[in-house]
């Protein structure tokens, strides 16, 4: 059982931090080790979830929902109502979507993501959170000059555009829905896909380009 | 916790590195320690226990090693703090008593049929009735406490008006006790120059998930 004492997880972080090699990769061979030991991980397992995080669960599936949200106006309205029913439909159920919240951009509007108080982030669908995400500039920063930052990652905004910034700090997660290019009537929703960056469903990215295919 | 994580409108962290490379991972080690945290926890540990053991990681460990080696920090405190296994056994990488169980191996297909089950859902049914609105206008509390709490400083004593209901979901600051129960959740909306003053843009927002417990009648 959890002791949900934190004077003993003070002492323990203290022992771990005089104690534990200083090199990380070889902390957390340290605890695969015990962990195979114990036989509560597979080390092969490991490769494959490796694999499937590197592979399959990435920012690709969440292009797809916003292509098909570009497409579909149902879908759409199904996925701004209830957004973990939407993606789990997909087959894109998976950590941290059983709360899934999508926030559209408009002409004069802009949505943007973070967790303040640690990483928070749509795993199943966006896959890894970049790093720059976890960081304490990003964490820190976004929500008090979040033009600021954006600027940082080239997004250009008016004063006359609304910037909502959302802090993740319940179980709810979100997905913005970047707006579509223009010029790109006709084409199908992996194309469109294929126009639709990680960082503009974290809001880190506005004007998405036509071009590229 | 008023703790180093509650990172949120603090000054002095610099630019954000904006040219990362794209890949999913950016060392092996990412990955491995990623999937453990997916596959092995501590019996009967709560998401919100981990977060505060997360938080209790020493403010130099939590702000300049590598963001994943704080995960494994955690995941170790967790283990060892939940009996899993004890300081000698990780330093000899030697279990000293029988396993604890036996994982097969599953392959990638088994991986991601195993990840869609994973969509945790945190709403639960309650029988009070929620005391706000949409619309309405809300005071959060002005201070915190020492446990694992959600309302960051930042948030704290500002008037915000609810945007929307979102169900009763487990209540973090308890959850991280071990006492899993539900209460009125809503998402709260704050214009910026509430939060950070006049140099804000009027047209700004920054929304929060907060709980009952943290709010007030405005």
């Amino acid at each position: 059982m959890p002791s949900f004492d934190a004077k003993k997880i003070t002492k323990i972080h203290q022992h771990l931090h005089s104690h534990l090699p200083s090199d990380t990769a070889l902390r957390v061979k340290a605890l695969e080790t015990i962990l195979v030991e114990k036989g509560l991980v597979n080390s092969e397992s490991i490769d494959r979830w490796v694999e499937v995080y590197a592979d399959d669960i990435g920012p690709k599936r969440g292009a797809h929902v916003v292509a098909r949200a570009w497409t579909d106006s149902a879908f759409k309205a199904r996925l701004l109502e209830d957004g973990s029913k939407a993606v789990d439909a997909m087959g894109y159920g998976g950590p941290a979507s059983g709360h899934l919240k999508a926030v559209e951009n408009t002409p004069d509007s802009h949505n943007v993501v973070v967790c303040t108080l640690c990483s928070c982030y749509p795993f199943s669908i966006l896959g890894m959170a970049p790093n720059w995400y976890k960081t304490a500039a990003y964490r820190s920063r976004v929500v008090r000059e979040p033009r600021a930052v954006l600027a940082e990652f080239g997004v250009k905004l008016s004063e006359d555009t609304a910037v909502h910034v959302w802090d993740s700090t319940a179980e709810l997660r979100y997905l913005v829905i970047p707006e579509r290019p223009v010029g790109t009537d006709g084409l199908s929703v992996d194309e469109l896909a294929k126009l639709v960056t990680r960082n503009s469903m974290i809001g880190t990215d506005r004007d998405l380009k036509a071009g590229g295919i | 916790m008023d703790g180093i994580h509650d990172l949120g409108g603090k000054l002095g962290y610099g630019p954000v590195d904006v040219n990362e490379p794209e890949e999913p991972f950016h060392a092996d080690y990412e990955g491995r320690i990623w999937a453990m945290t997916r596959t092995a926890k501590a019996p009967n540990i709560t998401i919100d226990w981990w977060r505060h053991i997360r938080e209790l990681v020493g403010k130099d460990d939590y702000l300049d090693r590598p963001y994943f080696d704080s995960w494994a920090q955690t995941h170790i405190a967790s283990m060892i703090d939940g009996g899993v296994f004890t300081f000698a056994e990780l330093e000899n990488g030697k279990s000293e008593t029988a396993p604890l169980g036996q994982v097969d191996e599953i392959d990638y297909d088994g991986v991601l049929a195993l990840n869609n089950t994973m969509a945790f859902r945190f709403d639960r049914p309650v029988e009070t009735t929620p005391k706000f609105t949409a619309g309405q206008s809300v005071v959060t509390n002005t201070s915190g406490h020492a446990g694992h709490t959600r309302l960051p400083e930042y948030a704290r004593g500002k008037t915000g008006v609810i945007l929307s209901y979102r169900d009763a979901h487990i209540f973090a600051d308890d959850s991280a006790k071990g006492d899993e129960w539900a209460q009125h959740l809503y998402t709260v909306s704050f214009q910026a120059t509430e939060l950070w003053g006049e140099d804000a843009n009027p047209k700004d927002s920054v929304s929060l998930d907060l709980w009952e417990d943290y709010l007030n009648a405005g």
